[in-house]
């Protein structure tokens, strides 16, 4: 047995990248599948030099398409497989991905989002929160954390191969450009010594025994023959999907109480909103901070409780307003007035939050 | 009462009679598997994975774990099942339009790579399940939906060489061959060795085999027969095309 | 001066966030405000995020040379940004003090061989610039291996550091690591680099002797 990867604790100063890396190490994943794409491809680099060193796999395809289709296949065989991948990667993605929803496949995929549509840019964006919460050509039956620190993609990494063990949907850990690149330090660490203990895993083929003599051969299908017997299924799923949402729904909120504005972000630019609405209070402006962590699904609950006290909800972010129609879908109904301030494929500063505000609050 | 000739013992009975055309070859591809299954004495080893297409309808063909996949993507879901176990014996089942058109990129990168998996193409000239559209392999002439006034070499180019290509592009170890229904015994021979390459770790091996699709080709028996016979032979030559050992050297 | 005050060609190689752009650009800019004519070249070829590009005009206003892309000049940054720029590959044949910023990469200080007359030049000095919070350099044996991959190598640098979070205690502890590794390879401490705060505390020269440089960072302001 090779040892741990991580003993016990270990502060360290990396990318976003080598984090994601070290992570899966930690939490035990087996094989890694993957091609390609700024700016997720140090994923693959550290994880092919940790390769040898800890016995663990890695198969570099010919696309995303085979990259989400061979991790399909690593899940089948009953490992921890993920692959990673960003933008134009993710759009290919979402056929094997869509596959791993019809069949309740625990895939997990790290997507460091960059600018789009298209090609774009290679360096940041928030735009690719639809497709990955809601892409492919089904009812978005995953799981999607958006992190926000070094620690989060360590943490949430780890996390994601146990809610998809657990629940059985695909699970995306949403990062970025920034994210992906930006160093910081963290605290590494074995997830046995802090009680995280990783959900099994167990071989959907190539179990022991002769199939149709020792044990019923395992027949998986995403085809049906006609809509009563695909509804029967997916009303299944679905429900299945509403029992387990709260139990997976993570935010983070803070001064939202008292507040008449609650600035709701995810990912990146939440630590911008986090740092402006410390600033607007300390200027006593009543203002509150309102962070979903699972973009899908969202924690509907809260964000309709937070929506009930304040007078305006403002949405940030790097994007046009992808955040906001999942959310505004999540409050329907509720009369608070909803501001945004949007800028696509752009990295958000403090700054802009605070003097936003000022403006819209004079 | 004429007697019935024995099913393939990994054969499921529960899924029988097959769900296949009349005349399709696809039954008598998956009972050349399945008796090369049989005498390798593997069948709890296999995993099979069927393409969309009319190949889903064989995902529950078997005594044996089976994966229906989407359209072309066959190939890297095994690969991606025997990379991460490498113990089981790892099966890709497609047709023309999923191997060298939709997922070609998948079989060109699967063989440059030496996949220890076995892939088993069923040639029958057209999309069959979408309702006869042209296919990678339809015959220069031949009349599809799509190619309502036969197919035009000029606009359209001429039938895939499947396995000429597979052969090109693999690294030594790799098995190729081509069979066709007209000759189920030469056929199970074929996908034996092909799987016995798998067995032995050498390399990618690779079956097509010309099948039969009296339903889109609107044929009654004997032209059915004919067809794969004599017509489809006329561009894809039936026999072994690559052998793991050493290549022989030019001139020899 | 010239004969008697020969070149510094010095070549910064490191692991990713090792922090060996910051050493670089510091080392220029002190060798700049000695009076020395110096040229900066960023030698970042896979990945390159933070690059020396956004703050080049603002190192050329204090005075040095900075052989590396400008925005204008290149297109889809991080993708086709790491093409190596022609005017680069020649460094080595300008006049004055040499500075290289190698970026991280499995073929180590192999990527010097891009840069024409690297193999002759007599002055050319190689030196790993190592942070033990790095994972992959966070101990003696990891860090030996690491600089005995990485191919001729001529002195260590300990620069470990966490970032913002960096302390007194992760640069002492680096300064033993690194010194106990250099020791084993047969190869000198050049230096200990850490931020003013922190470099005050330890004084001219840490427990091992070694003299320690001051830090002013630029990096974090370059991502992308």
């Amino acid at each position: 047995m090779p040892e741990k990867p991580i003993q016990g604790e270990k502060r360290a100063f990396m990318t976003g990248n080598e984090v994601v890396a070290w992570a899966a190490l930690a939490a035990g994943a087996e094989i890694m599948y993957g091609y390609p794409i700024t700016p997720q491809n140090e994923i693959m680099h550290y994880w092919t030099r940790m390769v040898p060193k800890y016995d663990r796999r890695f198969l570099q395809t010919e696309d995303e398409l085979s990259a989400g289709f061979t991790t399909v296949g690593g899940v089948l065989a009953g490992k921890r497989a993920f692959t990673a991948t960003a933008g134009p990667g993710n759009t290919l993605m979402q056929e094997p991905l869509s596959m791993a929803e019809a069949m309740r496949l625990p895939v997990v995929v790290v997507v460091q989002q960059r600018g789009g549509p298209s090609t774009a840019t290679v360096i940041y964006s928030q735009q690719e929160v639809t497709m990955t919460t809601l892409g492919g050509n089904g009812e978005g039956l995953r799981v999607v954390y958006s992190t926000a620190t070094h620690q989060e993609l360590f943490d949430y990494t780890i996390k994601a191969f146990n809610t998809a063990w657990k629940y059985r949907f695909p699970t995306f850990v949403l990062g970025d450009g920034y994210q992906a690149k930006m160093r910081e330090s963290l605290v590494l660490y074995d997830p046995q010594t802090r009680g995280i203990e990783m959900v099994p895993t167990e071989p959907y083929v190539g179990k022991p025994g002769l199939p149709g003599t020792d044990r019923p051969p395992t027949h998986m299908r995403n085809t049906y023959n006609v809509e009563e017997e695909l509804y029967e299924v997916l009303e299944q799923y679905l429900a299945d999907y509403a029992k387990a949402a709260p139990q997976i729904a993570e935010y983070d909120a803070f001064d939202t109480e008292d507040a008449d504005l609650v600035i709701v972000s995810h990912g990146v630019v939440s630590r911008a909103c986090k740092a402006a609405v410390k600033e607007l209070r300390e200027a006593g402006y009543k203002v509150g901070y309102f962070r979903p962590i699972t973009l899908r699904p969202l924690p509907v609950d809260q964000l309709r409780e937070t929506a009930g006290k304040c007078k305006q909800m403002m949405v940030v972010e790097s994007a046009n307003g992808q955040l906001d129609r999942l959310v505004k879908e999540a409050i329907f109904g509720s009369t608070v007035e909803m501001l945004s301030l949007f800028k696509p494929g752009v990295g958000i500063t403090s700054e802009e939050v605070v003097s936003r505000v000022k403006e819209i609050k004079g | 009462m004429s007697v019935q000739p024995a099913m393939p013992k990994c054969w499921r009975i529960e899924s029988k009679p097959h769900k296949f055309c009349p005349g399709c070859g696809h039954g008598l591809v998956l009972k050349a598997l399945g008796q090369a299954i049989d005498e390798l004495g593997i069948q709890d080893k296999i995993v099979f994975g069927c393409d969309i297409g009319c190949s889903l309808l064989s995902w529950d063909f078997f005594n044996c774990d089976t994966i229906q996949t989407h359209h072309g993507r066959t190939t890297p879901v095994v690969t991606g099942i025997k990379r991460a176990n490498p113990d089981v014996i790892a099966v890709a089942y497609m047709g023309d339009g999923g191997g060298y058109a939709i997922g070609s990129q998948h079989l060109v990168n699967a063989s440059a790579r030496n996949e220890r998996i076995t892939a088993i193409l069923v040639n029958n000239t057209q999309y069959g399940m979408t309702g006869g559209q042209m296919a990678p392999t339809t015959m220069p002439g031949q009349k599809t939906e799509t190619s309502p006034y036969g197919r035009d070499p000029e606009k359209t180019g001429y039938p895939t060489q499947g396995p000429e290509m597979v052969a090109a592009i693999t690294p030594e170890g790799a098995y190729v061959a081509r069979g066709t229904v007209a000759n189920v015994k030469q056929l199970k021979g074929f996908i034996k060795k092909a799987l016995e390459n798998q067995i032995a770790g050498n390399g990618f091996s690779f079956v097509e085999a010309l099948s039969t699709c009296p339903t889109n080709w609107r044929t009654n028996a004997e032209e059915t027969w004919n067809f794969v016979e004599k017509e489809m032979t006329k561009y894809f030559k039936v026999g072994e095309i690559k052998v793991p050992g050493p290549r022989e050297k030019e001139g020899q | 001066m010239g004969a008697i005050d020969p070149r510094v060609v010095e070549a910064y190689i490191g692991e990713y966030a090792s922090g060996k752009s910051e050493v670089a650009v510091n080392r220029a800019l002190d060798l700049a405000t000695g009076g020395r004519k110096v040229v900066l070249v960023d030698l970042d070829i896979v990945e390159p995020c933070y690059t020396l590009r956004p703050i080049k005009k603002e190192l050329e206003a204090k005075g040095i040379t900075v052989l590396a892309w400008e925005t204008r000049d290149t297109v889809g940054l991080g993708e086709t940004g790491n093409v190596l720029r022609a005017e680069n590959r020649w460094a080595l044949r300008r006049s004055g003090d040499i500075i290289l910023d190698v970026g991280y990469g499995v073929e180590g200080a192999k990527t010097l061989n891009l840069l024409e007359g690297s193999g002759a030049d007599p002055d050319l000095k190689i030196f790993a610039v190592i942070n033990i919070a790095r994972p992959m350099t966070s101990t003696v044996n990891e860090i030996v291996q690491y600089v005995r991959d990485l191919g001729k190598v001529h002195g260590l640098i300990n620069n470990s550091h966490l970032g913002d979070d960096t302390d007194l205690e992760i640069v002492l502890e680096g300064a033993r690591v690194v010194g106990v590794a250099a020791e084993k390879l047969g190869l000198p401490v050049v230096a200990t680099t850490a931020v003013d705060e922190i470099a005050a505390l330890i004084g001219p020269v840490d427990s091992a002797g070694n003299p320690v440089r001051k830090l002013v960072r630029y990096m974090p302001r370059t991502l992308w």
